[in-house]
C-alpha cells in the first residue's frame, strides 16, 4: 500500500525538487542579468504581491479577461447553436469560420490599435477575438451532431422552438461547447497579455513589461512564475468544467 | 468480440446522402458565395460610411494585392517568417516526438515531467518574450526560440497520448514474435501514434505562426508580422491587410494539408467528420 503510493508520487516530487534545484544552481552560477535563482524569485514575488500597485494590476487584468471572455461566450454559444439549427446559415458560414479560426488573430492587433486607439474597448475586442472562435466552432460541431431523431421526437410532441432549444439543443451541445470554453480560456489569456503588451500597457502585461524595461530580471521571473501559475489554475478550472459536462455525453 | 480498440471520441454524424452535382451546387456553394458577398459588401459599406479613408476595405485591398506581392520588402518578409516557422517546426517535431514517445511508453518518466509539460503548455506563450529577448537578444534567434516554445508542448502532449493508447493486443503480438524494442518502436508505436502526431502538428503550426508574428511585433525584426505592424502604423492598412491574408492562407493551407495527409496516409483512421 505504502509502496504503491510511494511509487506513484515519488517521480512527481523528485522531479519537482530536481527542477527547483536546477533552477537554483543555474541561477547562482550565471549572471544575475540572465537568470535569477528560484529562492530570489520567490522573495521578489513575495515583495511584489504586497504592493498596492500589484493589486490594481491584477484587478485590471481580471476585468479585461472576464469581460472579453464572457462576451465571447455570450456571442459564440447562441450563434453556434443558431448556425447548427439553420442549415443554410451553417453551410454558408462554415468556410469563413474555419478561416477565421485558423487565422492568427494577433495579426489584427496593429489595425485595432490604429483604428480604435488605446482605450479599454479595443483590448476587450482583442480578448474577444482570441476567445470567440473556439467557442463558436465547437458549439457548431456539437450542435450539428444532435441526432435528427431527437429533434423529430420533440417536433412530433409539438414542442415549441424555444422548448426545443432549452430541452434538447442546449443540454446536448453543452459538453461540446465546454471543450471550446476550455480552449477559449487559454486563448483569452494569450489575448489578454497580447493586448496588454501591444495596446496600452496595463495589468499583468505591464508588470512584466516594466520589469523587463528596468532590467529587473528578478521581476521578470517573478511575474512569469505568477502568470504561469494563474494560467495553470485557469486551465485546471477549464478542464474540471469540461469533465463535469462531459458526463452528459452518452 | 472483446477486443475494443481505443479511439478518439467522435460525435455521431448522420451519414450524408450522395447528392447529384446540381443539388450540391444549390445546397452548398450558393449559400457560401452569397454569405461571402454579403460579408464583403457589409464590410465595404460600413468602412465607407463610418471609418476614415485609410481603413482597409475589400475594394482597396484587392487593388493593393498586385502591388504588394511584387514588393521585394514583402517577399523578403514572407521568406523570413516562413523560414523561421519551418525551422522552428522542424526542431519542434524532432524533439517533441522523441519526448512524447518516451512519455507515452514510460510511466515513471510521464509522472516525472507531465506537470512541467502541462504547466508550460498553460503559460500564455507571449509572456516569455521579455525573458527570451534577454537571453537571445533582439534577433531572429529569439523568434525561433519563441516559435519552438509556442509549438513544442502541443506536439509532446499529443504524441504522448498517441503512444500511450497503442492497443495492448498489438504490443502483445509484437512481443510474442520477439520484436526488438527498436522495431516495436518504429513498426508499431510510431505508426500507431501518427494520427495524434498529425493532430499535434496542426495545433503546433497555428501556434508557431502566432509565436512568429508576436515575436516580430515585440522584437521589431523583419517578417510578415513586422511588415503588418510597420504598414499599419504608417496608415497603409490595405498593404498591411495583404499580410494578414497571407497569414490566414498559411493557417488554412496547413490545416488542409494535415487533413489531406490524414486521409491519404492513414485511411484506416477516421475522425468523426467526413
Amino acid at each position: 500500500m505504502l509502496n504503491t503510493t510511494l511509487r506513484r508520487h515519488a517521480p512527481f516530487w523528485l522531479s519537482l525538487i530536481a527542477g527547483i534545484a536546477l533552477w537554483e544552481i543555474a541561477g547562482r552560477s550565471t549572471s544575475a542579468a540572465f537568470m535569477v535563482p528560484f529562492s530570489a524569485t520567490l522573495v521578489k514575488l513575495w515583495q511584489l504581491i504586497q504592493t498596492r500597485e500589484f493589486l490594481n494590476q491584477l484587478l485590471d487584468s481580471a476585468i479585461l479577461f472576464s469581460t472579453g471572455f464572457v462576451l465571447a461566450l455570450a456571442v459564440g454559444m447562441p450563434v453556434g447553436m443558431l448556425l447548427a439549427r439553420v442549415r443554410v446559415l451553417r453551410v454558408g458560414t462554415e468556410p469563413y469560420i474555419m478561416v477565421l479560426y485558423a487565422t492568427p488573430m494577433v495579426a489584427l492587433i496593429p489595425f485595432i490599435l490604429s483604428i480604435m486607439g488605446f482605450g479599454f474597448v479595443p483590448k476587450v475586442l482583442v480578448v474577444f477575438l482570441f476567445a470567440v472562435f473556439p467557442v463558436l466552432y465547437n458549439t457548431v460541431e456539437g450542435a450539428r451532431s444532435i441526432k435528427p431523431e431527437l429533434i423529430e421526437v420533440a417536433k412530433s410532441y409539438r414542442s415549441s422552438e424555444w422548448a426545443l432549444w432549452r430541452e434538447v439543443m442546449l443540454p446536448y451541445t453543452l459538453p461540446y461547447a465546454m471543450t471550446g470554453v476550455r480552449q477559449a480560456i487559454g486563448r483569452a489569456l494569450v489575448g489578454m497579455i497580447a493586448a496588454e503588451f501591444f495596446l496600452s500597457s496595463t495589468g499583468l502585461g505591464q508588470l512584466i513589461m516594466t520589469a523587463s524595461q528596468n532590467f529587473d530580471t528578478g521581476g521578470v521571473y517573478a511575474s512569469i512564475l505568477l502568470i504561469g501559475l494563474i494560467g495553470v489554475a485557469l486551465m485546471r478550472l477549464g478542464l474540471k468544467i469540461e469533465q463535469h459536462f462531459a458526463r452528459w455525453r452518452q | 468480440m472483446s477486443g475494443q480498440s481505443i479511439g478518439v471520441a467522435s460525435p455521431v454524424v448522420a451519414p450524408r446522402k450522395a447528392k447529384a452535382a446540381s443539388g450540391r451546387l444549390a445546397d452548398t456553394y450558393l449559400p457560401r458565395v452569397i454569405t461571402g458577398v454579403v460579408i464583403l459588401l457589409a464590410w465595404e459599406f460600413i468602412v465607407r460610411a463610418f471609418a476614415p479613408a485609410y481603413v482597409a476595405k475589400p475594394s482597396t485591398i484587392v487593388l493593393a494585392i498586385p502591388r504588394v506581392i511584387v514588393d521585394p520588402a514583402f517577399l523578403k518578409a514572407t521568406g523570413a517568417t516562413l523560414l523561421a516557422v519551418a525551422e522552428g517546426l522542424g526542431v519542434t517535431l524532432v524533439f517533441g516526438t522523441v519526448i512524447g514517445v518516451v512519455m507515452g511508453r514510460s510511466l515513471s518518466f510521464d509522472r516525472a515531467i507531465r506537470h512541467y509539460i502541462n504547466g508550460f503548455n498553460a503559460i500564455p506563450m507571449i509572456i516569455v518574450l521579455p525573458l527570451f529577448s534577454l537571453w537571445f537578444g533582439y534577433s531572429a534567434n529569439t523568434r525561433i526560440a519563441t516559435i519552438i516554445f509556442a509549438a513544442i508542448f502541443a506536439i509532446i502532449m499529443n504524441v504522448a497520448d498517441g503512444a500511450r493508447t497503442v492497443p495492448r493486443e498489438y504490443l502483445e503480438v509484437a512481443r510474442s514474435f520477439r520484436a526488438t524494442r527498436l522495431s516495436t518502436l518504429f513498426g508499431l508505436v510510431l505508426p500507431a501514434s501518427m494520427p495524434y502526431l498529425l493532430a499535434g502538428i496542426r495545433l503546433a503550426a497555428g501556434r508557431a505562426l502566432i509565436g512568429a508574428v508576436v515575436a516580430e511585433f515585440f522584437l521589431s525584426i523583419g517578417g510578415v508580422g513586422y511588415y503588418i505592424l510597420l504598414n499599419s502604423r504608417t496608415y497603409h492598412h490595405n498593404e498591411a491587410f495583404v499580410g494578414v491574408l497571407l497569414l490566414a492562407g498559411f493557417g488554412v493551407g496547413f490545416e488542409l494539408l494535415v487533413n489531406w495527409c490524414t486521409r491519404y496516409f492513414m485511411p484506416w483512421y477516421r475522425r468523426g467528420q467526413s
